[in-house]
């Protein structure tokens, strides 16, 4: 039992005298904060409210507990707002493996010039490692690509990469100047891991530009590709034995966009503005305006409440 | 056994699995005690309670009432999108409820049955982790008050803010205490065997081939269930029973990282990372 937070709940009921009210105040329904309040009593032995009559009131016991529970809850709060501050001074966020030394290097350039007082420590990691860090607090601010969410995040506004193919020197479609989906059909196919909403989204792709991957493999490196056993997607590449190559119609809008939980701190709005930039400047990134949305059509499946 | 974490993992989810033995209690947890989103899985619970009410005499299950379609539930299936006013029995109702989820086939049943009814008699099984919030309606309305729109959307920003995806503020489980709900009904503990009997010739005819079910795809292994769909969340609980007599109550909660609405893979880990349990339990 997280005692603090249920002492927290008591003290707001004990204030309101009145269940619906603190329910409200505390941002949650009644039957739950009555289940908490009643763990309260079972875990300290004794009746904190007396609810016979038909209005609630402090027990002898609910009264000596409450400036105790007072007491406790400010020096918790306290206890947070003091470590808060001590880690303003770093600001950490994650990036996508692939971004690329160069961005990185522009990102924490273009955030020193900005917040010289706040030092930067980005990490590298897949956008589903990153939303989880986002939700344990281990991570300020991410740059996560789309569609991927999770509850309490929020996002800044969405930048949109057009993704090439990525050959071995000696595949024939390397002679050309650029390839169309279709084209990579029989080949094998290098997708990002932990990139689930991409993933889903890009073999969609695949298939509705005439790709079926022979096969898919989740890796964080273009080894495979530089086998010549399979291709990969991704902004352009010049690495030795690897060609880049567009791709025909641009089928492939990958979007990507801050995220954070909760309020985002000073640091991690200018860090935003920062990477808005930086991803438009030195990553070919645009603004998601150039890309068009699907309109959903629902099934009965997949509809609300299936 | 397979390592579960990494089925889900690879289909983009989070997952939350309890499998139990209903005969001999061996289990499979993973994450089984975590509060989950039930979505229409609270259903199991609702069909509960409608079958005590009706062993006490509450309430009579061939009672036939009159659904008007100016006063539908949002929903995708049965009554919810019929054009007009039908007059069915409330166990047809119930039927509805469970075969496709039908959303105001379950909100006419709870306003027979009443919410705070149906979480006495969770409470009075002990099955704590489990609260029924809210009707589909009002789950409904939330999703229209936090995003403005009345379509289920793909947007991770709409998403993020759903009151209706967090526990804590709407209809809640967890994977064990759905199981446990599911062996009562197996071993005719969970109200009067006849009703218990009903209960599981329902589930048995829930029509969703894509996610418990798919795990199984034996012609002599029956798989009965009731699936949960919100946007990010699939879920399905349910029992497998094979030819030997074994039968397994399996409770599967997922979260997709992607937003997408047809993601297969996220629907068939349901059913794969059951069989891994199952299987498990078979030895």
């Amino acid at each position: 039992m997280d005692l603090v937070r249920h002492l927290r709940y008591f003290t707001v009921v004990a204030e309101e005298l009145h269940f619906g009210n603190a329910a409200i105040r505390l941002g949650m329904a009644q039957p739950p904060l009555s289940q908490r309040i009643r763990r309260l009593e079972e875990e300290l032995g004794v009746r904190l409210f007396d609810r016979s009559s038909r209005q609630v009131r402090l027990t002898a016991a609910g009264r000596l507990l409450l400036a105790e529970a007072h007491e406790i809850v400010a020096r918790i709060d306290r206890l947070r707002d003091l470590v808060g501050r001590a880690e303003d001074a770093v600001l950490r966020v994650g990036v996508p493996p692939d971004l690329g030394s160069a961005v990185i290097a522009a990102l924490i350039a273009g955030f020193r010039d900005r917040d010289p007082e706040v030092r930067l420590t980005p990490a590298e990691m897949w956008s589903a490692d990153q939303v989880v860090a986002l939700l344990d607090g281990t991570l300020d601010v991410g740059l996560v690509r789309h569609p991927i969410t999770a509850p309490g995040l929020s996002f800044g506004p969405v930048l949109v990469q057009r993704a090439g193919v990525v050959l071995a020197e000696d595949d024939p479609l390397a002679a050309l100047s650029s390839v169309h989906l279709a084209d990579l059909a029989g080949r094998r196919l290098v997708l990002f891991p932990r990139e689930p909403g991409l993933h889903e989204e890009t073999l969609a792709e695949c298939r509705r530009h005439g790709f079926v991957p022979e096969e898919v493999h989740e890796a964080q490196t273009l080894g495979l590709v530089l086998a010549g056993t399979a291709v990969a997607f991704g902004p352009e590449v010049a690495l030795p034995g690897l060609r880049w190559r567009p791709l025909l119609g641009s089928p492939l809008a990958w979007r990507l966009s801050t995220a954070w939980r909760g309020q985002a701190g000073a640091a991690a709005v200018a860090f935003g503005a920062v990477a808005l930039r930086v991803l438009k400047e030195s990553a070919g990134m645009t603004d998601d305006g150039t890309a068009p949305a699907r309109r959903l059509r629902s099934r009965p499946s997949s509809g609300f409440l299936a | 056994m397979t390592d579960l974490e990494g089925l889900f993992r690879t289909a983009g989810v989070t997952g939350f699995l309890h499998a139990v033995d209903v005969d001999t209690g061996a289990e499979v947890a993973h994450r089984a005690d975590d509060p989950v989103v039930t979505a229409s899985v609270f259903k199991v619970a609702l069909l509960v309670e409608f079958f005590r009410q009706a062993d006490g005499g509450l309430l009579d299950p061939a009672e036939r009432v009159t659904v008007r379609a100016d006063r539908h539930t949002a929903g995708s299936t049965g009554v919810s999108v019929m054009a007009d006013d039908v007059t069915m029995s409330l166990r047809d109702l119930a039927y509805l409820m469970v075969a496709v989820s039908d959303n105001t086939a379950a909100d006419t049943l709870i306003d027979r049955v009443g919410l705070p009814e149906v979480n006495a008699m969770l409470a009075s099984f002990r099955l704590d982790g489990t609260w029924v919030e809210h009707n589909c309606h009002d789950l409904f309305s939330s999703i229209v008050e936090d995003t403005g729109q009345a379509e289920m959307s793909t947007d991770p920003a709409l998403i993020a803010g759903l009151r209706a995806l967090d526990p804590a503020r709407t209809n809640r489980s967890t994977p064990r205490d759905m199981t446990r709900l599911l062996g009562m009904i197996w071993r005719d503990e969970a109200a009067s065997a006849a009703s218990c009997a009903a209960m599981r010739g329902l589930f048995g005819l829930q029509v969703w081939p894509h996610r418990l079910a798919a795990g199984f795809p034996y012609d002599d292994v029956a798989v009965s269930g009731k699936t949960g769909t919100l946007p990010t969340i699939r879920n399905e609980v349910g029992v497998v029973e094979y030819p030997d007599g074994g039968r397994y109550a399996v409770a599967v909660f997922t979260r997709s990282y992607g937003t997408a609405q047809n993601q297969p893979r996220a629907d068939a880990v349901i059913g794969t990372a059951a069989r891994a349990a199952v299987e498990h339990l078979r030895g």
